[in-house]
C-alpha cells in the first residue's frame, strides 16, 4: 500500500515554503543539486514523496500506479490554491516531467492513462515551451473533472492556449467541438469566480460571445456588459457589433433598460430601440428613455406598440421633440443665477487691459459690431433676453431696430438670426420675437428671420412643424440671400430628421442650372444634415451629380468644399457603407477628387477610432503637394474626426498633430489647431491650450486665425479663466487687425457660451454616445475656417451658425414623478474608469456635493448622495427622473 | 363644423370652431377677435404649411380636436433708421486714421531707419507741426539757400502724410532732399546706403529748421525752433592756475549725458556733462593752461532734448564704439538744480503752485482714508514758504518773463514723450527705434513701418546695460502751471 500523505503535515509543509520559497531558477537540475541541503525537513520529505509516487506509477502494478497518481494529485491540489509562486510539488516534479511524458506515451488507454495525462496538463503549465500547448494537449486527453480543482492559475492558462489552438485550427478550418466544451467549462469558472474579463476575452478569442448569455447573472452582469461596451471601443470591423449585440441583449435580460437603450442608441438601431420599449411596462421609465433620446438629437415617433394609451404617447413624444428643453435650462439658469443678460463689453472685459482698449474708436465698425452680435448671441443663447437685440423697443430710441441696423448688409442676416439663437429651444417666444421681421422689405434681414427660425427650432420637433411652414415658401425666392436663409434654416431645424418633404424640395436645387453656387452649397450641407449618418442613395445621387455638373471655375470657389461635406454627411460615422460613394468620387474633376476622397473617408469613419483610418489620414498628410491642392485640411481634420472617442486614441491624435505641425506644409499647418480644437471641444485641456496659445501668435495669419478659433472651442460653454485671459489679451495684441481681431471676438464669445452652462461636446452618457447632429455641426464650421478668409470672414459668416446643432446644457437636472424639477444632494467629481475592476469600486474621485440642478464639466460624473430616491436612469446626465426609495428610513 | 385648439405665443385657445363651408379667411377674423392680430400678419401653420386665405379645408385635412399654432404679433415692423448709420470701414482713409488714435509708420527705404525715428520723434512736438504749416514759399527769408527750403518743406509734406495715412508712408522725397541737403548721408557701403547716426540726422535736420523756420524779421525770438528746443547755457570758465575767471552764454540744442563709471542716472550723467575742462592759451599764464568749464541752464525749452553719449570713437578699431553701461531716466525729470540762480527763482513760485496742486490732490485722497501725517505737515509748512518768496517771484516775474507765455509758468519740470532707441553695438549699424508718447497717453513704438501699443512701464525699461534697444536720445515736455 502506498502510503497516504498526512494531509496536515503536506499544508504545513505548504505554508511554511510559501514563506521561503525563492524564484524558480532557469536550469532547476543544477540548482536542485546545490539546494538539497537547504530544504527543510518538511520539503525534503515531500520531495522524496513524489519521487517516489514517480517511480511508483511506472510499476507495472495498475492498482499501485492508480495510488501514486492520486496522492501526486492530492499533493499537487493541496499547494495550487496559493499561487505568488511555482508550487512545491510543481518544482519537485519538474525533473520527472519527462519521465512521466514518455510513460504516458507508452500506457496503453485507460482511466489510469487519463488520470496521468490530468497531471500532466496541470505540470505542463511551468513546463511545456512556448507554443507547444501541450496543458491543454493533456487537458483534452484527460478525464475532464472539474476544471477549478486545479486553481484559477491552470485556467487561465489553458484558456491562453485555446485561443491558440483555436486560431490555428480555424486557419486549418478543424473542428473545434472538443476545445469549446472546454471553453463553456472556463467560461463558467470565470463567471462564477469575478473574472468576468477573463471570460469576455476567451469568449472573444473563440468568436462565440452568446455562451455569455448563460452565464451571467445579477452579481456580475454589470461588469461584464460594462467592459464589453468599453471593450468595443477597440475592437475591429463587426466585432465591436456583435460585442455591443450581446451587452444589449445581457442589458434586456436583466430589465437594466437605460443602459439597454444606451447600446440600442450606440448601434443606430430602432428595432432594439423598440424593443426597449415594448419590454419595458412602466410608464415612468419610459419617460426617462424619452429624455435619453432626446439628448441624442435623434428623430424618433413613438406608436401604438411602444406605448398604448395616446394621452401618455402625446406626453412621452413631447419629451422626445425636446419641447421643454427650454424649461429645463432657464430653470438651472435661476438656479445658478445667471439670468441677467450680458452685452459683448462685459465678456471682452476691456478695462482689465491697461488703458489700451478702453478709448476704442468713436465710429462703429461694421466688423466690430458684427463680432458682437455673435458675442451676444453665443453668451445670452437660450437665455430669451439680452441687451441687443431683446431690449423693448418701446424706448423713444428704438434700440432693438437699432443693432439691427448697425450692421451692414449681410451682417444683418446674422443680427437678425441672432434672435432666433438667443430664444434657442423655446419657439412659442422665438416664432413670437421673429415675425417682425418677416414683414422687413430688407433682403438680409429677411433672410436672417429665416435662418433664426430654423436656430430657434434647432433640436425641436412639433407636430405643427412650424420652420417647414415658415421657410418652405422661401426655398425658391429669386433673392439668393433669402435662399439661403431658408435652406440654412431649414438644415438646423431638421438635422436628422430625414424628412422626406424636405428632400423632395431641397433635391431640384442641387440640380438646377441656374441656381447660384451659393445656393447649390447650403442645399447640399442642408440635405446632408439632415439625412445625417442615414446613407440615404437618392440624397447621395443627387450631390454626386451637382458636383459633377460644376464647372472647372466654380470647383475652385471656396464654398463647393460643402458639397462634398454634404455628401461626407450622409455617412456620418457609417464606416463601409461609405465605400460605393468613395468610388464614384474617384471619377470627380481632379481638383475636388482628393478632397471629397478626404471628406467621405473622415467622415464615414467619424468616432470610431479606427487606427487603420488615422494612419491612412497621416499618411496623406505626409505628402508634399503641387500648389493648389486643399485635400490636406479635410485629412487634417479627420484624423481628429476618427481618433476623438476614446481617450487613448485622442491623446495619440494629440501626439501625432504636434508632429504634423512640426513637419506639414503650410495647409496643414493651417488645419491643425482646428483638429486640436475638435478633439478637445469644450474639454480645455491645459497642453492643448498651450499649444494653440502658441499657435495663436503664429506669422502665418490663417494659422493664427484658426488657433484662436480653437481656444474657443476648447473653452466653449466652460467661462475657463485662463482661457478667457489669454483672448483677452489676444484682443489687444491684434487691436490693429481687423480679421484676427473678429476671430477674437467669436472665441470670447464661444468660451462665454450660455455663460457657462452649455456644452459643445458631441459626446454625451459618460463618453458613450456620439450625437451625429452635434458632430455635423460642428464639423461644418471646421470645413468652413479651413478657408476663413472667403468663408467667415467673407458673407457667409452665418455658417458660425451651425455649432447651434451642438450646443447642448451641460447640465443635471433631477425632477420628480410629475416631471417638477426637485433639488437632492449629489456628488460630482472626476470620473474613474472602473473597467475591469472586481468589485464595486467608486466610480468617481475628489468630489464636491452639490444641490441639483448641478453644471457637470469635461470627464466629470454625479452620484446621488441620499437614499431617500432612486434615479432611473444609472447616467446621471441631462434629465433624471427620481423615484422615491419604498425602503428609505429617515434617520 | 370641426373645432380646434389654436396656439399662440404662450397662450392655448381651446375649443375654436371651424365652419369648413367657409374660406379659412374666416376662421383667421375669429383669431382677430382672439388676438389682436390682423388677419394678413396670421401665420397659423397646418402641418408642415401655412393656411392659406382662399385655401380649401377639405384638402388640408384638418381634423376634429387638432391642435394648430399661429405665428403673428401685432408689433410694429421694424424700419431702418432714417439716417443711415456711418461704418468705419466706409470712412476714407483719413478718417480711418484719426480714429486710430496714433499715426502711421515709415517704410524703410534700405538702412533709413535712423532717419525713420529721427522724424516720428519730432512729428510728436505739435508746436514743430504748427511752425511748419506756417511756412510758405512767400515767407521764407533770402538767407535761406534752396535745399534748406526744399527739406523744410518735404519735411512739412511728410508730416502731412503720416497724418493723413492709416498705412505706412513711404518717405522718398523726403530721403532724397535730405540726402542732397547732407551729401554724408548717401555714403555706400557694398553698394547700399549706410547706417547713420540718428544724433546727426537730429541735429541738422532741427538745424536746418531752425534757419528756414526764422521768419523775415529775423529777430532772436521769432525763431520758432529755438524757441522749442533751445536751452541758454551760462558757464564760467576758471582758470585754477591763474585765478582767471570769465563768463559766457551758449545755446545749443539738447543736453549731453555723458556716461562714465559713476553715472547711474540721467540726472548724474547731465551734470557731468554740464562740467569740462578745456585746455586754453592764458593771457595771464601765456601758455596754455586747463580751464574749469561749469554750466548751468539759463533759459528752460518747451522740449527738452538730452542725447546719451553712448557713442565714441575707438581709435584701435576705427570705428564708434558704443557704451551698454545701463541709466536709468525718469518719466518725470526735475532739473531745477542744473539751473543757474536766476532761473531758480524765476521758477521757485510756479514750482511752489504745482506742489500745491498735488498736495490739494493728494490731500483729497488721504482725507478719505484720513490717517497720513505727512500731507499735513507740509501743509502747515507751505503758507510761511509762501508768504515769502511769493513777493520776490512777483519782482523776477516783471524782470523777464521771456521763456513764458501769458499765464502759464515753466516748472522746471519735465514729462518723457519720446524716447529714441538704438539696438546694436556700434552707431553705424544695429537698429533704431522711435517711441513716441501720444497725446491719449498710448505710448507706440515706431519700427519703420509696424506702428504698436506699448507700456508706459516698458518705456522706462530701455535704458540700456544689455542687448535690448536703448534710449539714445530722448526728449521731455515742459510742464507748465498757470499762475
Amino acid at each position: 500500500m502506498a502510503p497516504v500523505p498526512d494531509p496536515n503535515n503536506v499544508g504545513g509543509g505548504a505554508k511554511r515554503d510559501e514563506a521561503t520559497t525563492k524564484v524558480p531558477s532557469k536550469d532547476p537540475k543544477k540548482k536542485d543539486d546545490k539546494k538539497e541541503d537547504d530544504l527543510s525537513e518538511e520539503d525534503l520529505e515531500l520531495k522524496q514523496n513524489l519521487e517516489l509516487y514517480v517511480e511508483r506509477v511506472q510499476d507495472p502494478n495498475p492498482e499501485l500506479q492508480k495510488a501514486a497518481l492520486e496522492s501526486m494529485r492530492q499533493e499537487i491540489r493541496a499547494s495550487t490554491s496559493s499561487m505568488t509562486s511555482v508550487p512545491k510539488p510543481l518544482k519537485f516534479l519538474r525533473p520527472h516531467y519527462g519521465t512521466l511524458k514518455e510513460l504516458h506515451k507508452n500506457m496503453a488507454d485507460s482511466d489510469l492513462k487519463k488520470l496521468l495525462a490530468d497531471i500532466l496538463s496541470v505540470l505542463a503549465l511551468t513546463m511545456s515551451a512556448e507554443g507547444e500547448r501541450e496543458s491543454l494537449g493533456y487537458r483534452l486527453t484527460g478525464s475532464g473533472g472539474d476544471i477549478g480543482s486545479w486553481g484559477h492559475e491552470y485556467v487561465r492558462n489553458l484558456a491562453g492556449e485555446i485561443a491558440e489552438e483555436y486560431t490555428m485550427r480555424q486557419s486549418e478550418e478543424a473542428s473545434v467541438e472538443d476545445l469549446m466544451d472546454l471553453v463553456k467549462q472556463i467560461v463558467a469558472f470565470h463567471m462564477k469566480h469575478n473574472a468576468e474579463t477573463e471570460a469576455v476575452d476567451l469568449l472573444m478569442d473563440v468568436e462565440d460571445l452568446d455562451l455569455l448569455l448563460a452565464h451571467v447573472d445579477r452579481t456580475n452582469f454589470r461588469r461584464t456588459c460594462n467592459y464589453l461596451t468599453s471593450s468595443a471601443k477597440f475592437l475591429p470591423g463587426p466585432d465591436d457589433m456583435l460585442v455591443l449585440d450581446i451587452a444589449y441583449m445581457i442589458y434586456m435580460k436583466f430589465e437594466e433598460y437605460p443602459n439597454a437603450l444606451q447600446v440600442a442608441l450606440f448601434l443606430d438601431n430602432m428595432q432594439y430601440v423598440k424593443q426597449v420599449f415594448t419590454s419595458c411596462s412602466d410608464l415612468l421609465r419610459k419617460k426617462q428613455f424619452c429624455y435619453m433620446i432626446s439628448r441624442h438629437g435623434i428623430t424618433v415617433e413613438l406608436d401604438s406598440e411602444m406605448v398604448a394609451d395616446k394621452d401618455d404617447r402625446d406626453m412621452l413624444q413631447d419629451i422626445v421633440n425636446n419641447t421643454k428643453l427650454s424649461e429645463g435650462y432657464l430653470t438651472l439658469a435661476r438656479d445658478i443665477e445667471v439670468m441677467e443678460a450680458k452685452t459683448p463689453e462685459d465678456i471682452y472685459k476691456a478695462h482689465l487691459l491697461d488703458g489700451r482698449a478702453s478709448s476704442g474708436p468713436s465710429v462703429d465698425s461694421a466688423r466690430q459690431n458684427l463680432a458682437a452680435t455673435f458675442v451676444n448671441a453665443f453668451v445670452n443663447a437660450g437665455f430669451g433676453q439680452d441687451k441687443l437685440m431683446t431690449v423693448p423697443s418701446d424706448a423713444a430710441s428704438g434700440t432693438a431696430g437699432n443693432w439691427l441696423f448697425k450692421n451692414k448688409e449681410h451682417g444683418k442676416t446674422s443680427a437678425a438670426a441672432s434672435l432666433g439663437m438667443i430664444l434657442l429651444w423655446d419657439v412659442d417666444a422665438g416664432l413670437t420675437q421673429l415675425d417682425k421681421y418677416f414683414h422687413s422689405t430688407d433682403n438680409p434681414v429677411l433672410a436672417g428671420a429665416l435662418l433664426g427660425v430654423g436656430i430657434n427650432n434647432c433640436g425641436i420637433k412639433s407636430d405643427c412643424d412650424p420652420a417647414l411652414a415658415l421657410l418652405g415658401e422661401y426655398i425658391d425666392n429669386e433673392d439668393s440671400s433669402v435662399r439661403i436663409g431658408a435652406i440654412m434654416g431649414l438644415g438646423i431645424a431638421y438635422a436628422g430628421s430625414q424628412n422626406d418633404q424636405l428632400r423632395s424640395s431641397l433635391s431640384p436645387i442641387l440640380n438646377d442650372a441656374k441656381a447660384p453656387l451659393d445656393v447649390i452649397a447650403f442645399a447640399a450641407l442642408s440635405l446632408g444634415m439632415i439625412y445625417v449618418g442615414s446613407c440615404n442613395e437618392e440624397v447621395a445621387q443627387s450631390i454626386i451629380f451637382a458636383l459633377m455638373d460644376r464647372s472647372e471655375a466654380q470647383l475652385g470657389d471656396a464654398l463647393t468644399r460643402f458639397l462634398p461635406l454634404g455628401l461626407g454627411l450622409l455617412y456620418l460615422g457609417k464606416q463601409e457603407s461609405v465605400e460605393a460613394t468613395a468610388e464614384v468620387s474617384k471619377t470627380f474633376n481632379e481638383k475636388i477628387r482628393k478632397y471629397c476622397d478626404m471628406t467621405l473617408l473622415s467622415c464615414a469613419y467619424a468616432g470610431t477610432g479606427n487606427v487603420l483610418k488615422v494612419q491612412d489620414l497621416l499618411a496623406q498628410c505626409g505628402e508634399h503637394l503641387e500648389k493648389g491642392d486643399i485635400h490636406q485640411g479635410p485629412a487634417v481634420l479627420g484624423i481628429a474626426m476618427v481618433a476623438m472617442s476614446e481617450e487613448l486614441g485622442l491623446d495619440m491624435a494629440i501626439r501625432s498633430l504636434e508632429r504634423v505641425l512640426q513637419y506639414g506644409e503650410q495647409n496643414i499647418r493651417r488645419a491643425v489647431p482646428l483638429a486640436l480644437g475638435l478633439l478637445c471641444i469644450s474639454n480645455p485641456k491645459v497642453n492643448v491650450m498651450d499649444t494653440l496659445s502658441r499657435l495663436s501668435h503664429d506669422t502665418d495669419s490663417e494659422v493664427a486665425m484658426a488657433a484662436i478659433i480653437s481656444l474657443g472651442l476648447i473653452g466653449a460653454g466652460t467661462n475657463n479663466a485662463r482661457i478667457a485671459g489669454m483672448l483677452r489679451n489676444l484682443s489687444s495684441y491684434y487691436y490693429k487687425d481687423a480679421s484676427l481681431l473678429f476671430c477674437v471676438r467669436i472665441a470670447q464669445g464661444f468660451v462665454h457660451m450660455g455663460k457657462g452652462l452649455l456644452t459643445l461636446s458631441p459626446f454625451h452618457s459618460e463618453r458613450l454616445l456620439l450625437s451625429p447632429t452635434a458632430l455635423a455641426g460642428i464639423v461644418t464650421l471646421l470645413h468652413a475656417c479651413l478657408d476663413m478668409k472667403s468663408i467667415i470672414l467673407g458673407k457667409y459668416h452665418y455658417v458660425l451658425y451651425f455649432i447651434v446643432l451642438a450646443m447642448q446644457p451641460r447640465m443635471m437636472l433631477t425632477v420628480d414623478e410629475n416631471l417638477k424639477p426637485i433639488s437632492v444632494p449629489v456628488r460630482v467629481g472626476q470620473a474613474v474608469d472602473v473597467v475591469g475592476q472586481a468589485g464595486r469600486p467608486k466610480t468617481i474621485t475628489g468630489f464636491q456635493t452639490h444641490s441639483t440642478p448641478v453644471l457637470l464639466a469635461a470627464g466629470e460624473r454625479a452620484e446621488l448622495a441620499t437614499d431617500k430616491y432612486i434615479p432611473l436612469s444609472p447616467i446621471l446626465e441631462g434629465f433624471i427622473i427620481l423615484k422615491e426609495n419604498p425602503d428609505y428610513r429617515e434617520e | 363644423m370641426l373645432t380646434v385648439s389654436v396656439k399662440w405665443q404662450k397662450k392655448v385657445f381651446e375649443g375654436i370652431e371651424i365652419d369648413v363651408t367657409l374660406p379659412p379667411y374666416v376662421f383667421k377674423a375669429q383669431l382677430y377677435d382672439l388676438t389682436g392680430v390682423p388677419p394678413e400678419r396670421q401665420k397659423i401653420m397646418v402641418k408642415g404649411g401655412l393656411l392659406k386665405d382662399d385655401a380649401d379645408w377639405s384638402a388640408i385635412g384638418v381634423k376634429d380636436g387638432q391642435k394648430l399654432m399661429m405665428m403673428g404679433t401685432a408689433d410694429e415692423i421694424v424700419k431702418a433708421p432714417e439716417k443711415a448709420i456711418v461704418f468705419a470701414e466706409d470712412l476714407p482713409e483719413e478718417e480711418q486714421a484719426t480714429n486710430l488714435g496714433y499715426s502711421a509708420g515709415l517704410v524703410n527705404l534700405g538702412n533709413t531707419c535712423y532717419m525713420n525715428s529721427t522724424v516720428q520723434c519730432l512729428k510728436s512736438v505739435p508746436e514743430l507741426k504748427s511752425a511748419l504749416s506756417n511756412y510758405s514759399l512767400a515767407g521764407r527769408s533770402n538767407d535761406v539757400d534752396q535745399t534748406s527750403h526744399m527739406l523744410t518743406v518735404a519735411t512739412r509734406e511728410l508730416f502731412g502724410d503720416l497724418d493723413r495715412s492709416v498705412n505706412a508712408v513711404s518717405p522718398t522725397q523726403f530721403w532724397m532732399v535730405l540726402r542732397k541737403k547732407f551729401p554724408q548721408f548717401s555714403q555706400l557701403q557694398n553698394g547700399m546706403h549706410m547706417q547713420q547716426d540718428a544724433e546727426e540726422c537730429w541735429t541738422q535736420l532741427l538745424y536746418t529748421l531752425s534757419q528756414s523756420l526764422k521768419a523775415p524779421t529775423s529777430s532772436e525770438d521769432s525763431d520758432a525752433v529755438k524757441a522749442l528746443f533751445g536751452v541758454n547755457l551760462r558757464s564760467r570758465v576758471h582758470c585754477q592756475e591763474s585765478g582767471e575767471e570769465s563768463s559766457e552764454t551758449e545755446s545749443v540744442y539738447s543736453l549731453k549725458c555723458h556716461i562714465s563709471h559713476e553715472v547711474n542716472h540721467l540726472h548724474e550723467g547731465l551734470k557731468h556733462g554740464l562740467k569740462g575742462e578745456l585746455e586754453k592759451t592764458s593771457p595771464a599764464l601765456g601758455r596754455t593752461a586747463v580751464y574749469l568749464k561749469e554750466s548751468l541752464i539759463d533759459s528752460l525749452p518747451r522740449y527738452l532734448t538730452v542725447q546719451f553719449v553712448r557713442f565714441f570713437w575707438k581709435r584701435e578699431t576705427n570705428q564708434k564704439a558704443k557704451i551698454l553701461r545701463k541709466v536709468d531716466y525718469p518719466l518725470e525729470l526735475d532739473i531745477y538744480d542744473l539751473c543757474s540762480e536766476d532761473l531758480r527763482k524765476k521758477l521757485e513760485a510756479p514750482r511752489q503752485k504745482l506742489r500745491d496742486e498735488e498736495g490739494k490732490k493728494l490731500g483729497l485722497q488721504t482725507k478719505s482714508s484720513s490717517k497720513d501725517g505727512d500731507v499735513k505737515m507740509t501743509d502747515a509748512e507751505a503758507p510761511s514758504n509762501e508768504s515769502g518768496e511769493s513777493s520776490t517771484a512777483a519782482q523776477q516775474e516783471g524782470a523777464g518773463g521771456s521763456s513764458s507765455e501769458k499765464g502759464t509758468h515753466m516748472t522746471g519740470i519735465y514729462d518723457l514723450v519720446s524716447v529714441l532707441t538704438h539696438k546694436g553695438r556700434s552707431a553705424d549699424s544695429g537698429h533704431y527705434v522711435a517711441w513716441v508718447k501720444q497725446e491719449s497717453g498710448k505710448w507706440i513704438q515706431y519700427d519703420d513701418s509696424y506702428p504698436s501699443v506699448q507700456r508706459e512701464e516698458d518705456i522706462t525699461k530701455l535704458s540700456g546695460g544689455g542687448d535690448w534697444h536703448m534710449a539714445y536720445i530722448i526728449m521731455y515736455k515742459a510742464r507748465f502751471v498757470s499762475m
